[in-house]
């Protein structure tokens, strides 16, 4: 777009310098909304919690522009802290993995048997518990998970278990069964989408030039649904990084993740400890995202273009 | 690419498949000789898709045997069946270049690398697309995908090669290039080609024999020539071809075999009808050996004339097509042009009274029931 404007002055006819640099901002000006929404929403407030995060606290909690490292060298002699910040990766990548796997089941029947108009309908009927509030989905966990909570009862009833289990919720199994229920349909929708356009004959293809059905999966369907496979681990695992309520909610004590560390740093007015960790977070993903992208080959563009 | 001696390619016995309550295809049997472009032809749902999945192994058998160069192979998956198919919407793979796409099958062989190499090159040549090795399937138009898709189940040297109307897809000019080519492919390799098409002239032009196909079951096989010319039913001489059909029954005019016609005039026919075509029959003759004249035909041959009146004369670029109505039936007759003949007297033949006659020797006496006859009978071996 950008490029076509520019080409297009550069054909027009001669004129003074002065007509041209006017011309030139007003072809600026219709990016001028997005720049200012990106500076001043994104850019600024980022280059302000990173300043916070090297600065520290008085004894009266007031940031005071003193810089320091020692905001990271706590989170990181910190065992606990650390210990969080590795929970946290290891609990979203279980997650990631599960909710991959289950939704990609889901989308797989769909796009490859039900006709199109029923796949529509199926998928509308997973997404829609999600118009309902967020907190209310969690507390029904809350009540299923329970001690006296339906899980329970059905073991018991089945007597499969003799009295009822507490280690179903308030700890990392509550957390990781609410994070799955709470993903999969964004992982379902976005893998129903590539799978949706894929011509599944082309299974048929390779299975007659002699691939074995698992080979044929491998080497056609799968380097063909890679950049919704990407898509699909971004929007489970990054949010997963910010989730604070499921794990206050049905994690219980130890079930904290690094979101809640992070509020309670500003819940106890430690904002450039905050900082530190909401960086640490921000950075991170930087990296995954980065890592990420090298995987969406060139193929892939290909393919979509 | 064993050598079964003498057995056929393929062969299906007493082959039943049903989906569900539907029979798409009822007590099937053919043999397909080694080297035979074989073109299995009928009217859509007749089950020639359904044929071609078998023999590639996507769907399995009600009941029944297949056999592969004599092996049953019921059983066998399709990445385990020496028959490689091209599909009808060519089904490549659009992450992989053109050439990636041909040496797939042979990477799945696990073939040294210079030996892929080479074959890859050798089926691109084939095809005529070794200029388009690096490019995308999305990057190619629709007569060049049928070529790589060729190229691709070729370079596997099947034993047999399964075409599900490959040529569907592509406008006519590119449909009548490709005819050509893949005649001369097939010639070239050698590897037994079994070809779906419901176009009839497609069939003709190009098969070495013909099964003609009607709602599950096979009605005749034989060589283009023997289907064209000796129908066994109405439906196969309709599908194949134009035809005239005159109603009567069969009789005797005391010097051979002959026809009664509907309106009591006794014709003689070629042969006997050897009993198959019990039932309602009708006298058969195509619309380029019936001829039309004012006057008496010429010529030494002991023709049956009878009388009519032409209702229609359409000219149609090489050659024109007369219908005349006889109290016998309709009749069309076709006149090429060339020689001497102007088509001015053609035209003056409109409303007109004529005579039209044809040799008894070019007319055949078919069953006239629709479909569901006497499958029983009607179901022939190789030689129909
Ligand atoms: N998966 C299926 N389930 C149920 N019935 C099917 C299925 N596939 C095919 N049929 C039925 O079997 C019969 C034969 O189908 P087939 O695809 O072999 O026809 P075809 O001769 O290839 O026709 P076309 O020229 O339209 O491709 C049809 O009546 C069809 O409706
Ligand atoms: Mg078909």
């Amino acid at each position: 777009m950008a490029s076509e404007i520019v080409g297009g002055a550069a054909l027009a006819p001669p004129t003074a310098i002065g007509v041209r640099r006017g011309a030139r901002l007003r072809q600026l000006a219709p990016f001028l909304p997005a720049a200012v929404i990106i500076v001043g929403l994104f850019l600024v407030p980022l280059a302000l919690m990173f300043a916070f995060s090297f600065w520290s606290t008085d004894e009266n909690l007031d940031v005071i522009p003193v810089w320091t490292l020692e905001n990271y060298q706590n989170f990181f002699t910190n065992p606990t802290y650390v210990r969080t910040l590795f929970k946290t990766m290891v609990i979203g990548t279980g997650v990631t993995i599960v909710c991959l796997a289950v939704a990609f089941a889901v989308a797989y029947f769909l796009a490859r048997y039900v006709s199109r108009q029923w796949a529509r309908i199926a998928l509308l009927v997973i997404i829609v518990p999600f118009w309902t509030s967020y907190l209310l989905r969690v507390y029904s966990w809350q009540a299923i998970l329970g001690e006296r909570g339906a899980l329970n009862q059905v073991l018991v009833g089945l007597g499969i278990i003799d009295e009822p289990s507490l280690l179903f919720v308030y700890n990392d199994f509550g957390t990781f069964i609410v994070l799955v229920y709470l993903y999969i349909p964004f992982a379902a929708l976005v893998l129903y989408a590539s799978l949706e356009r894929f011509d599944f004959t082309q299974l048929t293809a390779a299975q007659d030039l002699g691939a074995s059905p698992i080979r044929a999966f491998r080497h056609v369907l799968l380097p063909q649904i890679r950049p919704g496979l990407i898509t699909a681990c971004i929007f489970v695992f990054i949010p997963i990084l910010g989730e604070f309520l499921t794990p206050s909610m049905v994690g219980g004590a130890q079930g904290l993740l690094i979101a809640n560390l992070l509020a309670n740093f500003f819940k106890n007015a430690l904002i450039p400890e905050g900082a530190a960790v909401g960086f640490l977070i921000a950075a991170f993903v930087t990296v995954l995202l980065i890592v990420f992208r090298r995987y969406l080959r060139i193929e892939d563009v290909v393919v979509r273009g | 690419m064993t050598g079964a001696g003498t057995a056929p390619a393929i062969e299906l016995i007493n082959v039943t498949k049903r989906y569900g309550e539907a029979v798409a295809l009822d007590r099937v049997s053919l043999q397909i000789e080694s080297g035979e472009f074989f073109c299995l032809l009928g009217p859509s749902g007749c089950g020639k898709t359904t044929t071609l999945n078998l023999i590639g192994g996507f769907i399995p058998l009600t009941s029944g045997e297949l056999r592969i160069e004599g092996q049953r192979v019921n059983d066998l998956p399709p990445h385990q069946r020496d028959v490689n198919t091209v599909f009808q919407n060519y089904a490549l793979f659009p992450h992989m270049s053109v050439a990636d796409n041909v040496a797939f099958g042979l990477r799945m062989e696990s073939l040294p690398d210079d030996e892929i190499g080479r074959r890859v090159g050798e089926y691109l040549e084939l095809v005529g697309l070794s200029e388009y090795r690096d490019r995308y399937p999305g990057q190619l138009s629709g007569g060049q995908a049928q070529r790589v898709a060729l190229a691709r189940a070729l370079a596997k040297r099947p034993t047999v090669l399964l075409l599900d109307e490959p040529l569907g897809a592509l406008d006519l000019k590119l449909r009548k290039q490709m005819q050509v080519e893949l005649a001369r492919i097939h010639r070239q390799v050698g590897t037994t080609f079994v070809f779906v098409t419901h176009d009839q002239e497609e069939a003709l032009s190009m098969a070495t024999r013909i099964a003609v196909m009607a709602g599950g079951h096979v009605r005749q096989i034989g060589t283009p020539r023997e289907i064209y010319l000796g129908p066994v039913d109405r439906f196969v001489a309709d599908f194949i071809g134009e035809s005239n059909f005159l109603d009567g029954r069969v009789a005797s005019n005391g010097q051979g075999p002959a026809f009664q016609l509907s309106n009591g005039t006794v014709v003689p026919i070629p042969t006997e009808p050897d009993g198959t075509q019990n039932g309602r029959v009708a006298l058969m003759i195509r619309p380029e050996s019936v001829g039309v004249g004012r006057g008496a035909p010429g010529g030494m041959t002991p023709n049956v004339v009878i009388d009519g009146r032409a209702t229609n004369v359409a000219f149609m670029g090489n050659h024109t097509r007369i219908t005349v109505q006889t109290d016998a039936g309709i009749l069309v007759a076709l006149r090429f042009h060339g020689e001497s003949d102007e088509q001015a007297v053609e035209e003056e033949m409109l409303d007109q009274e004529v005579h039209v006659w044809w040799d008894p020797r070019e007319s055949t006496v078919v069953t006239a029931d629709d479909l569901r006859g006497s499958e029983e009978e009607l179901r022939g071996g190789p030689e129909g």
